[in-house]
């Protein structure tokens, strides 16, 4: 079961039994998901065991079978399904079943994967921990007394216990990075417009892409492969072929890397132990560094923020009781809009749409909006440079994993977790988180990012720390 | 007492093809509510707009027909206001600030005032694409009174041009008249039908000397444009004649009344929280101008006009022409290959349109109008005198409005010299009637008129023709 999902695939084209596999993973979701709370829908097993049953079918007559032959995937609940519910964590979607398929779900089906469930996450992905999502918090695997980071905490949660080979997450500001640190997971952030965004449901749209997580960085770049590339739907989406990832690590003597003092410093002590342990030993191997300093890049999170509060703001504004399952109930038009809202949203939700509307109304827009969009501006054509001549080495999360309800009260407590993963977001480049090591029992992750379209760097250079660490494949006992 | 009026004119692209931002129809007219939607115009969570570059085209090509500063580049933006037919609670839409880019800033129209016979100028703001709402659709009581409200989004998403003048017009003909040369230069570039139900809709900002300028929406003909502006030109004069002041407001034009009446009072600006939309990059215009500019300038209105004038056509003939684009289109095709100049606007813009008129059948659809090569013949036939053109007028012309792709020959009138023989026979067998005739009894003639067309059985006859040649024959005796 330790085995990475891209051998599992390769037995199974070969011949192996799907059913068996998709019999390991149900054990796990038996014996893990009542605790952790991964899932906000899980599929029939019989529905899992009759896909198996089918594929099974195809591989004996000789059919095509796809790159992902009968590997369990879960889908984070802000990527749209349409034949399990749609929720994006939310009380106003809560039954929603969307008439269509993300484009990027499509092509893992069409690749012979099996989709398991719909995973738990913050309210339309807005928050760190996923203890903001409408229906319960998700736990971590590794402690579970502690969150596993979010938005994407399902997703990461459901891989770190063995409830799935794959997951689609989404990271809008470091919703698939964060979790993955936390849970000793991977997780790569693609360039903005790599893989098509058709189907996520928005939170902050110029910033986010759907984001393959896995346990080890080959099964990441498997998934990166069938979900990237361009597509039709999405305007935003690059017009650029599927990748195609080179799995050979990288050489250490070739490898130049960049330390950026706002993305290195400031987070705890076991992390930053352990995060210079790595860097030393890869400098130890040939690897060459050079340190350097964007001042600039304290300003990304408050220019982060007012860029996806305003994005969100106008997003969430389709809410309203008519489509969606949460309805008003007065006669007036206005009082039940407001009804629908004020039912349907939780909190924070709300918090980040007043705030969003704040930043685009007439008189403030220049002050807040257009003013994060230039700091946005200067952060990625700083970062473009850099990335240019290096790989950027940083910090994931600037702590470790809290426990659960101790961050809740305080969102500027919550907005500072993201402090080095908004950075890609900002400047649409790549980055991929891989565990560390762990510090009494909790996950440690770390943080590479390249230039746009350089997600191979980033996959060698994993594949290169996998083999320093050891650390692959890991799953919560 | 003077008048200022603007105007925003909303014009449907109905010939668009598809919407603006998906692939259902521009043309919904005739379906059943509901019918002509998807994921895209009923803005569900996921679904992302791709732009109909044929709609970008048109409008391009609508700015460079009305002279506008056109950018390197367009911006959509996204306008916010809670509205049930507004499935997302914004529309994409154009805005000068913000970070936003429209097609058109500062053009200028020359429109023909068809009282005066002179070309007039209005400038134009701005030109916007953006799609139109659905459309709601109140119970008993309207807007205002009604409990319940039915919405219908098969129009949601059509692309739309809103064309806001400055406010250079001085009184509601021209106004009218500017309403109408703009609706027939978006005809001639192929991008709307003006008659069908609901293609445009014009909002007038008018104001009176001394007073505040009101806003009047919801008029929907050319001739309501002039009968509003009227309307309250005559209620903001009478107030400030009798001492009163005219507020800023917004007014809803009453078409069946004939009155506006106020829709809100004491106007706030309204805050429709305009910012970049984040699912639409810019779209470069260079690459579509070369297509845009030959649709425009091939199908400049006033151009064809002065053609026909050219032609030595009278200008209340040719104008006729314009006004009904397939009668100049054949108009002109038919002088090009050689049809009489004079002859042919004749025809086609006073006694075959008035057959059509007759017929209550459409002159603005080419199926009710024959092809170039029967006018041109008819045209021949005239010109070498085998006919006299009220010949082809009365007989020629009531049957082709009956039938416009009926075979010439077979309506044509036979002429005297294919008769001869028929004569000739006729003459011989009724030896009686022509003794009479030539022992000086008028009546006789008649009778043997009627004999040689009995005799020539069911083609076509010109009776005049045959008295002339049989009287030509019995005179040789």
């Amino acid at each position: 079961m330790s085995r990475e999902a891209w051998r599992v695939a390769e037995e199974i084209r070969a011949g192996a039994d799907p059913s068996r596999h998709v019999e390991e993973v149900l054990e796990r979701i038996e014996r893990w998901e009542g605790a952790v709370k991964a899932f906000i829908s899980l599929d029939l097993p019989e529905a899992l065991r009759e896909r198996a049953e089918r594929l099974e079918r195809k591989i004996r007559k000789g059919e095509r079978v796809g790159k992902l032959a009968g590997l369990l995937v879960s889908v984070k609940d802000n990527i749209c399904t349409s034949w399990l519910p749609t929720t994006a964590g939310s009380r106003m979607l809560e039954g929603y079943v969307s008439p269509y398929n993300a484009t990027a779900v499509e092509r893992v089906l069409q690749e012979d994967a099996i989709i398991v469930g719909k995973t738990n996450l913050d309210e339309f992905a807005m928050g760190s921990t996923t203890e903001l999502s409408a229906f319960w918090p998700t736990r971590n695997p590794w402690d579970l007394e502690r969150v596993p980071g979010g938005s994407s905490g399902g997703s990461a949660a459901s891989l770190a216990y063995g409830g799935a080979d794959l997951s689609l997450g989404s990271d809008t500001g470091g919703s698939a990075r964060l979790p993955a640190a936390y849970t000793a997971t991977v997780g790569l952030k693609p360039t903005y417009g790599l893989v098509s965004r058709y189907g996520l449901i928005p939170y902050g749209n110029s910033l986010e892409q759907i984001s393959p997580m896995a346990r080890s960085v080959r099964d990441v770049a498997l998934l990166l492969e069938v979900i990237g590339g361009w597509d039709p739907k999405d305007a935003t989406a690059l017009r650029v072929e599927r990748p195609r990832l080179d799995p050979s690590p990288a050489e250490p003597r070739a490898l130049r890397l960049c330390l950026v003092k706002e993305m290195v410093e400031g987070a705890e002590e076991p992390i930053e132990k352990l995060f210079w342990n790595t860097i030393h030993k890869l400098s130890s191997e040939g690897a060459q560094l050079e340190e350097l300093s964007i001042p600039l890049l304290s300003k990304a999170l408050p220019a982060y923020y007012t860029i996806a509060f305003a994005e969100a703001s106008s997003n969430l504004a389709r809410y309203a009781g008519i489509f969606y399952p949460t309805k008003g109930s007065s006669g007036s038009w206005e009082k039940y809009v407001g009804e629908a809202r004020a039912r349907g949203f939780g909190r924070e939700v709300k918090r980040r749409i007043l705030m969003g509307v704040y930043a685009l109304s007439e008189g403030f827009r220049d002050e807040f909006y257009v003013a994060a969009t230039k700091v946005r501006r200067a952060i990625r054509d700083e970062v473009l440079k850099v990335v240019k001549r290096c790989v950027i080495a940083a910090q994931a999360s600037p702590i470790l994993p809290p426990k659960i309800g101790e961050r809740l009260d305080d969102p500027l407590k919550l907005y500072y977790m993201d402090m080095y993963t908004v950075i890609a977001n900002l400047a649409g480049v790549p980055a991929l988180v891989q565990p560390l090591g762990f510090s009494q029992g909790l996950p440690i992750g770390i943080q590479w990012m390249a230039g746009p379209l350089e997600e191979s760097k980033l996959i060698s250079l994993g594949l290169l720390v996998e083999e320093l660490t050891g650390i692959k494949g890991a799953m919560a006992e | 007492m003077k008048a200022m009026i603007g105007l925003e004119i909303h014009v449907q692209m109905t010939e668009a093809g598809s919407k603006l931002f998906c692939d259902c129809k521009a043309n919904y007219r005739g379906m059943e509510p509901n019918s002509n939607i998807c994921p895209v115009c009923i803005g569900l969570p996921g679904a992302l707009p791709v732009v109909n570059k044929r709609s970008v085209e048109l409008a391009l090509a609508a700015s460079l027909a009305f002279n506008c500063h056109v950018p390197d580049y367009i911006v959509f933006t996204r306008k916010h206001y809670f509205y049930p037919d507004l499935p997302k609670n914004y529309q994409i839409s154009m805005y000068e600030r913000a970070g936003g880019v429209p097609i058109c800033r500062g053009g200028k129209v020359r429109y023909l005032d068809i009282h005066s016979w002179e070309w007039k100028e209005c400038r134009l703001r701005r030109i916007n694409i953006e799609e139109d709402p659905g459309r709601t659709i109140y119970g008993e009581g309207g807007i205002l009174r009604s409990s319940e409200a039915y919405v219908d989004y098969n129009r949601s998403g059509v692309p739309l041009l809103e064309i806001i003048t400055e406010p250079d017009l001085k009184s509601a003909r021209e106004a009218r008249q500017l309403v109408e040369y703009v609706l027939l230069v978006l005809e001639y570039l192929g991008a709307t039908n003006p008659r069908l139900e609901g293609a445009f809709r014009v909002d007038a900002n008018v104001s009176v000397e001394g007073g505040e300028r009101v806003e009047v929406k919801n008029i929907g003909s050319t001739l309501d444009v002039e009968k509003a502006i009227n309307f309250e030109i005559m209620r903001q004069s009478a107030i400030i004649s009798s001492g009163g002041k005219v507020e800023r407001e917004t007014r809803h034009w009453d078409a069946e009344r004939g009155s506006t009446r106020p829709l809100r009072q004491k106007e706030q600006e309204e805050d429709y929280l305009y910012f970049p939309d984040p699912d639409l990059p810019a779209i470069a215009l260079r690459d579509m101008l070369p297509k845009a500019k030959a649709i425009a300038s091939s199908s400049d209105p006033a151009a064809l006009f002065e053609k026909a004038i050219s032609l030595g056509v009278q200008r209340e003939l040719a104008w006729s022409m314009v006004t009904a684009r397939p009668s100049l289109m054949l108009y002109l095709e038919a002088v090009e290959r050689g049809a009489d100049p004079q002859l042919a606007a004749r025809i086609i813009a006073v006694d075959y349109k008035g057959e059509l008129r007759e017929r209550e059948k459409d002159p603005h659809d080419p199926a009710n109008w024959p092809s170039a090569d029967t006018i041109v013949e008819l045209s021949r036939l005239m010109k070498e005198g085998a006919y006299t053109y009220d010949a082809i007028k009365g007989i020629v012309l009531p049957k082709l409005a009956e039938n416009p792709a009926a075979d010439l020959k077979l309506l044509l009138p036979q002429r005297a010299e294919n008769l001869e023989q028929v004569i000739e026979e006729v003459l011989k067998r009724e030896e009686r009637a022509v003794k009479d005739y030539l022992s000086g009894k008028a009546q006789a003639l008649n009778y043997l008129v009627g004999a040689v067309i009995r005799a020539a059985g069911k083609r076509a006859l010109d009776p005049r023709a045959i008295r002339e040649a049989i009287e030509r024959r019995l005179a040789k005796k």
